[in-house]
């Protein structure tokens, strides 16, 4: 049960860390290319979608790459 | 309305709002805690910190949850209704105190590491007194956590409004996970009766808010306008719509607005860009139709946001014989110009 609940906790955390890693390259380059409505938005904007990135940053990810290809 | 993203859409109304939730809760929680110190033996801050923020949550829970049906039910309480996501995000956090100091307190001391000891620690899950309880809250608190991350608008567009509505509709199983994390957990260590009432009071108090709000919807929606001319449907006299002010007619399956501007009527889509708030509950304002749940703004006559802004909302048209208003449910394509229709002396 403990190794069980220590590999669901180890890949949770490596999920996250990922989003993390992908939060600053996506504020810098991909956000405004997904959503016109980023550009001008102000720093705070940019820090208070922080959890969600690293929460949803596959969505993000996809929707990136999908406009990115156009 | 999306421009550009600004961090908190605060305006005047939502600094009052906010101002009341922040005193509201400031006040529980001292009251809480400055109460267990007074009147309870065994007191210790650890203890009265995890009880006062996790009653605290729950109630705040409850008034999220009744603010969607009692809208529906009255118009006086839209006003809870447009900044209920600070409210939301709110009780995330006092709901992330209680949970994270309880894991804190209680599986934080062995050398396992705390999440792990919290679903490790309690292996019991086949038995109903003993239930490893904290596990519910703690899927519970996550649920509240992808929505409080989530809250934003740019979530909303971002991924896509179907999702995040899913996503929100999860509340309900947070709920659910929430009553029988207390049911399992508090009633461990009490007895009393007064928590069970409590309980059940606030579960009966939901159910049947949102019973009444839901039969109240249906029978609007089965409402039939069957007299038919040329595709045009007869739904009301002139005189049923009030100046600066819509009815909503169901035919089919689509809603739609027939506001009236001045002396025209106008039709649109029933629902808003934003969040798929009622737009025929809400009203004119600046010659605008202004969406009952936070304000986005429409033109009657082609249903498109006002420059600078870009939200676009079906329209319809609409015919006057005599006393009578015909609606054509077929929508034009959004944003469409649609000149309305003159009431002239017709009522
Ligand atoms: C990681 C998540 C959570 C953990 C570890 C946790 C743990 C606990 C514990 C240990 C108690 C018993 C406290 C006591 O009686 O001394 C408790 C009770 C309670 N919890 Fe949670 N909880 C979590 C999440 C939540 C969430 C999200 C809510 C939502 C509002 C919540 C609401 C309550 C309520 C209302 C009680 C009963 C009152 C009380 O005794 O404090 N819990 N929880
Ligand atoms: S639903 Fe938010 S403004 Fe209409």
């Amino acid at each position: 049960m403990e190794q069980i609940i220590t590999i669901v906790f180890t890949v949770a955390l490596v999920y996250l860390l990922l989003g993390l890693a992908f939060y600053p390259l996506f504020i810098i380059k991909g956000i405004t290319q997904i959503d016109p409505g980023a550009k001008g938005s102000s720093w705070g904007f940019r820090l208070i979608i922080l959890p969600g990135v690293v929460l949803f940053w596959p969505a993000l990810m996809r929707k990136w790459i999908v406009i990115r290809k156009k | 309305m999306s421009v550009s993203y600004t961090a908190v859409g605060w305006n005047r109304q939502k600094k009052r709002y906010d101002f009341a939730i922040a005193g509201f809760c400031s006040l529980y929680l001292l009251l809480f805690i400055g109460l267990t110190a007074v009147t309870n033996p065994d007191y210790t801050f650890e203890t009265a910190l995890i009880r006062s923020t996790s009653t605290l949550a729950f109630l705040l829970l409850h008034v999220i949850l009744a603010i969607g049906p009692l809208c529906r039910l009255n118009s006086k309480f839209l006003p809870l209704l447009y900044n209920r996501r600070h409210l939301g995000v709110t009780m995330f956090f006092i709901a992330l105190i209680h949970g994270g100091f309880s894991l804190f307190q209680f599986h934080s001391l062995g050398n396992v590491n705390p999440f792990v000891s919290l679903f490790s620690s309690n292996t019991q899950y086949h038995s109903l007194s003993q239930f490893p309880f904290q596990a519910l809250g703690f899927f519970a608190l996550i649920i509240l956590l992808l929505m409080a991350a989530s809250s934003h608008d740019f979530w909303l567009h971002n991924l896509t409004p179907e999702v995040w509505k899913t996503l929100h509709m999860l509340v309900y199983i947070a709920y659910l996970l929430i009553v029988l994390h207390v049911m399992t957990g508090v009633l461990q260590f009490e007895t009393h009766p007064v928590f069970v009432v409590l309980l059940g009071a606030g579960a009966a108090v939901l159910v049947t808010l949102h019973l009444l709000a839901g039969s109240r919807e249906i029978e609007k929606d089965n409402a039939r306008f069957d007299t038919v001319e040329e595709g045009f449907h007869y739904v009301c006299e002139t005189s049923d719509i009030l100046p600066n002010r819509a009815k909503i007619f169901c035919i089919g399956v689509e809603r739609i607005a027939v506001y009236r501007s001045e002396d025209r009527l106008y039709a649109i889509h029933n629902v808003c860009k934003h969040q798929g708030g009622p737009l025929g509950e809400g009203k004119i304002i600046d010659g605008c139709i202004t969406c009952p749940w936070h304000g986005y703004q429409y033109l009657p006559n082609n249903g498109q946001s006002p420059p600078p802004f870009t939200e676009k909302v079906s329209t319809y048209d609409i015919r006057i014989s005599g006393t009578k208003v015909w609606l054509h449910p077929t929508p034009y394509p959004e944003g469409t110009e649609r000149p309305g229709v003159y009431i002239g002396n017709s009522i």
